[in-house]
């Protein structure tokens, strides 16, 4: 009762006296997953035959850096940070971190870590690239919430198909080298091939149902113009009904082995590769 | 008051020497009773497996005589005429201590590594102990030398993977299906080797197991002994579908299975995993079986190439270990461990 109303909150107050940029601070993550995408090389040559803790350690310090980055970002333009695709990308990849820190809390799990650092990495570079991130307008349209719900939940929803993308790459790694009686295959640590799918098959459930509750608020949306004619929503209803076909696909197999994991895989690098360019192609999402 | 160690082994004498100077499980009680009743010990533990027999002693006095007395009371029990010089050996401090931890470890077993050594060395210290044959000394040393054996386990690799084809097989189901106890197991052709592993997977919990075998008496004979079922040799192919692992090791001259009958096999499973495990030689399933999707086959090269491997790296650590065993032993004597101090220990006979 005694704090005064025209104080800023105290979180925002802290963020506006730390001496780096949003910008910076998202830099020092990309740094984390460069140096978490290099350690994975070396456990990928060790033959993950050793937990990797520091890995984790290393993705979860990056987390820290990329939270800081997103927080100051919303707090200083008091909005939710997913207006342009700088902000969106930082939005995919913190999701895809967070859920693997989570799933990491099992210890075979955590080399999802080794084989997602360097889409991380990868992506983080392209994220940084200045016209990405155009100065905001002196009042961005909030839209009352529902954009930034709208946005948050489709851009969760590609965090766990990135992180499904990274399991399928490890059930790959693991099926090549039982196929083919590399060594690696039984040292490692990593877990067996059919519980990667089941993990694999609960991402892809999860992300579907987020991408399908997040398209659907687009009916909560203020209309500027013709929703279906617009390029990114098209491409929208081409990536659900991909995430359909594999979530039916898993359904209704129960094991989709290799072929369904290059699927997975190949489903997220089309939403990486043209994401950013149907984004540009698009009136309402620009 | 110094530890003590007479016996022999797998590295210093044949399976006709130890079993003759083995000591009955049931007769141990008796022979630590008899050891300190003589005199020449003032505590005792007798671990008697099939690769060692062993006296861990203490008592006080000169340590050279005390061996003497030791030995002489090991060859008199057992009525031997010979003075067994290249099969027993005879250990004061510190090598007395650093064999015993080497035991504990699995270091100086026949499989290295092995970790069934331990809980034999635990259990002949337990007859010893409830018999009231341990005291201060001895109570110390093995309990510290169980925690050498933790220690060298969780810290070293040399108690990591599988050294026998049959849990190599095991291993390699672990890395496909996430739990064996809803995985069914088909033997075809009951030899030792494929019933070695079917019981390998059924110690890991394994659903259950077809037998399947030419002669249907010992198919049936096999699959009563693994509480399995039998299956007449003609109609495996008609329990394919609900089968995860396949273990074969049939004495046929030509292929049992080969890709064009595994085909549509495999589309009725709908992409489940399938593991074979080839043991026969000639080999029972065509290699190119396992270019299928969702297959993979393993045959005996294989298997044994794996379980080399992991010995290699058993190996390996044994370095590791030792160093490990010394500084251990060297923290357990103290200052007396010192050769300067002590004058050197006394190792007679191989070991």
């Amino acid at each position: 009762m005694g704090q005064s109303l025209l104080a800023p909150p105290p979180s925002r107050l802290q963020l506006d006296h730390v001496p780096l940029t949003d910008r910076q601070f998202f830099l020092l993550a990309v740094v984390l997953y460069g140096v978490s995408m290099v350690y994975s090389v070396f456990l990928f040559r060790r033959g993950f035959r050793e937990d990797s803790r520091v890995n984790y350690g290393l993705l979860a310090a990056a987390l820290v850096f990329h939270t800081i980055a997103m927080a100051k970002r919303g707090f200083s333009f008091e909005r939710c940070p997913v207006n342009n695709l700088f902000e969106a990308t930082l939005f995919i990849l913190w999701t895809i971190v967070a859920a693997y820190l989570l799933l990491g809390a099992w210890q075979r799990l955590r080399f999802l870590g080794a084989f997602a650092s360097p889409a991380l990495f990868a992506v983080g570079v392209f994220a940084l690239m200045p016209h990405l991130d155009p100065p905001p307008g002196p009042k961005p349209d909030f839209g009352g919430g529902w954009i930034s719900l709208h946005a948050a939940l489709v851009l969760l929803a590609y965090g766990a198909f990135g992180l499904g993308a990274a399991g399928g790459a490890m059930y790959l790694t693991q099926e090549h080298d039982l196929k083919y009686h590399k060594m690696r295959a039984i040292f490692s640590l990593m877990p067996p091939i059919d519980r990667m799918e089941l993990l694999i098959g609960k991402l892809l459930v999860v992300g579907f149902v987020l991408l399908t509750a997040g398209l659907a608020l687009t009916a909560k949306l203020p209309r500027q113009t013709a929703v279906f004619s617009d390029a990114k929503t098209q491409w929208s209803l081409l990536v659900w009904a991909v995430y359909l076909a594999l979530v039916l696909w898993r359904w209704r197999v129960t094991q989709g082995g290799r072929r369904f994991a290059w699927c997975v895989v190949g489903s997220f690098l089309f939403v990486l590769l043209t994401f950013w360019g149907t984004n540009l192609m698009s009136e309402l999402h620009r | 008051m110094p530890l003590l160690c007479v016996g022999l082994s797998h590295h210093t004498s044949p399976v006709e020497v130890r079993e003759r100077f083995a000591f009955a499980e049931a007769a141990v009680p008796a022979v630590l009773q008899a050891l300190r009743e003589s005199g020449v010990v003032d505590e005792a533990v007798v671990l008697s497996t099939c690769n060692r027999v062993e006296i861990y002693a203490a008592m006080g006095g000169d340590a050279r005589l005390a061996l003497a007395s030791l030995r002489g009371f090991f060859l008199k029990h057992h009525n031997a005429t010979g003075t067994l010089d290249k099969e027993l050996y005879a250990l004061s401090e510190p090598q007395s201590i650093e064999h015993l931890f080497k035991v504990a470890s699995g270091l100086d077993s026949m499989v290295l590594g092995e970790t069934e050594i331990l809980g034999q060395l635990k259990s002949a210290y337990d007859v010893a102990r409830r018999g009231g044959h341990t005291g201060a000394r001895l109570n110390k040393t093995f309990q510290r030398a169980f925690n050498v054996a933790k220690h060298i386990r969780t810290e070293t690799s040399i108690q990591r993977g599988s050294v026998s084809v049959a849990n190599v097989a095991v291993e390699l189901a672990e890395k496909i299906f996430s739990a064996l106890h809803d995985r069914q197991v088909m033997v075809l052709g009951a030899g030792d080797t494929s019933e070695k592993v079917a019981r390998a997977l059924l110690s890991r919990g394994a659903h259950s197991i077809l037998v399947s075998n030419r002669s249907f008496d010992r198919a049936e004979a096999l699959a009563k002994e693994l509480a399995g079922r039998a299956v007449h040799f003609d109609d495996w192919a008609r329990e394919f579908e609900r089968v995860d692992i396949v273990i074969s090791s049939t004495s046929a001259p030509h292929y049992v299975l080969d890709r064009k009958k595994l085909e549509p096999l495999m589309r009725a499973r709908r992409n489940r995993p399938l593991l074979l495990v080839d043991i026969a030689v000639p080999r029972d399933i065509e290699p190119e079986c396992n270019f299928l999707d969702d297959v993979y086959l393993y045959n005996i090269d294989d298997l044994q190439a794996i379980a080399d491997d992991y010995l290699k790296q058993r190996q390996d650590e044994i370095a590791e270990c030792e160093r490990i065993i010394r500084e251990k032993a060297a923290a357990l004597l103290g200052p007396k461990s010192r050769p300067d101090l002590q004058g050197g220990g006394l190792a007679f006979g191989h070991k």
